[in-house]
């Protein structure tokens, strides 16, 4: 570019990409070479590689999406061997949009929650740390396009599953462990989970935005299980 | 590259600043850099494999940051907002780019052809070489100059039109 945002944005002569692979250890051992050689004779990248080490000590948040794929079906089976599922059951708390879908459909959305390495299924109003993992498992009886969506106490909405844009497709298959668990933050107070069964994959940012307005979600073609928990 | 969840943990702790670093530059505000920071490493927890891949991790998180960054950009109702929030310096206000500066070219790649976008920003906010760029890329070096060429002409096509 010859115009004035060309001129020097990055602020060194050595690429910000050649730098965080030079301190990330990236680099053969002549390329790394070759760089301290440079950087103690070139103030400009000095200055750079100073930057981006103090970068390197700022503490990270948590990673809020959790790994647990590997462990997609043991979830649930753990919690299962410890809790009465007659009594989780009344955990599915299904709110029907009126004249969309016939009664017993099925459709159901459970929590569990991941606390110092052990596993129990939630309860509506359950009492949860900041730190904790949750996790959702759906039942639906037949192909449906589902979300999780929620609404912390201080009116944040987001999207806990899936990771796209839109509604993700999951099979009838009895329960079903979603394949993400996340990291909850240190916002307390109750949080308000929606789950999301839809006939065809839904855009999610207008529900979110709705959830956040405080409308309640009714989108079309789709039935809306609802609970919550406390975070404190 | 074995990919596991701890590995990928542990690469969340020695390589997420490089990556909240130039989403703050990109984004130019904490709240979105740091989601956008969440849902680089969530995609590769989804899909471990693109990393697997991928000849550098730092590269592999640096596309994925890139394309990120220019999608939350593009997106009409976060870009209004990001565009009137000021912003913050990559390394302190006396080395880096002026906020300023930094603001109009987070307009005007908002505004460009996603290709020449990230060109621009791998060259001219990351300071890669055409080669670097290349690399990224998955192009040829001419390649690049075109896409870095045709960046040149949006700017000046949206200064004129401005």
């Amino acid at each position: 570019m010859s115009t004035r945002l060309a001129d020097s944005l990055w602020p060194a002569c050595l690429s910000a990409l050649h730098l965080d692979r030079f301190l990330a250890g990236e680099l053969d051992e002549l390329a790394a070479r070759r760089v301290r050689q440079h950087v103690l004779a070139c103030s400009r990248c000095a200055g750079a590689v100073e930057g981006m080490r103090a970068a390197r000590d700022e503490p990270l948040p948590p990673l809020r999406v959790v790994p647990l794929a590997p462990r997609a079906r043991r979830w649930p089976r753990a919690a299962a061997a410890g809790i009465a599922l007659a009594a989780a059951a009344s955990l599915l708390l299904v709110v029907r949009t009126p004249g969309e879908r016939p009664k017993g459909s099925g459709v159901g959305l459970r929590m569990y929650v991941e606390h110092g390495g052990e596993v129990r299924s939630a309860v509506p109003g359950e009492v949860i740390a900041p730190g904790d993992a949750v996790r959702f498992a759906v039942t639906t009886p037949k192909k449906a396009y589902i979300a999780v969506l929620s609404l912390d106490a201080e009116g944040r909405g987001s999207v806990y599953f899936p990771l796209g844009a839109r509604a993700e497709a999951v099979e009838p298959s009895g329960e079903v462990a979603l394949p993400l668990g996340t990291r909850l933050d240190a916002t307390v107070g109750e949080e308000r989970i929606v789950g999301v069964f839809c006939s065809s994959p839904v855009e999610l940012e207008p529900l979110r935005i709705q959830l956040e307005r405080g409308i309640a979600l009714a989108p079309e073609g789709c039935q809306v299980t609802r609970w919550s928990f406390v975070k404190r | 590259m074995t990919l596991d969840a701890a590995a990928i943990e542990r690469l969340y702790r020695s390589h997420g600043h490089a990556v909240l670093r130039r989403a703050r530059l990109l984004l130019g505000n904490e709240a979105d850099a740091q989601e956008a920071l969440q849902e680089v490493f969530a995609a590769l927890l989804r899909a471990p494999q693109d990393l697997r891949s991928a000849g550098s991790a730092l590269g592999w998180l640096y596309r994925a940051t890139t394309h990120f960054c220019l999608n939350q950009l593009r997106n009409r109702r976060t870009g209004a907002r990001l565009l009137q929030q000021s912003v913050a310096p990559a390394f302190g206000a006396a080395s880096g780019p002026s906020p300023e500066a930094l603001a109009e070219l987070r307009n005007l790649l908002a505004r460009m052809p996603a290709d020449a976008a990230a060109a621009a920003v791998y060259h001219h906010l990351d300071g890669m070489t055409h080669a670097e760029v290349a690399e990224m890329l998955g192009c040829s070096r001419r390649q690049v100059g075109y896409l870095l060429e045709r960046a040149q002409r949006s700017l000046e096509h949206l200064e004129q039109s401005a």
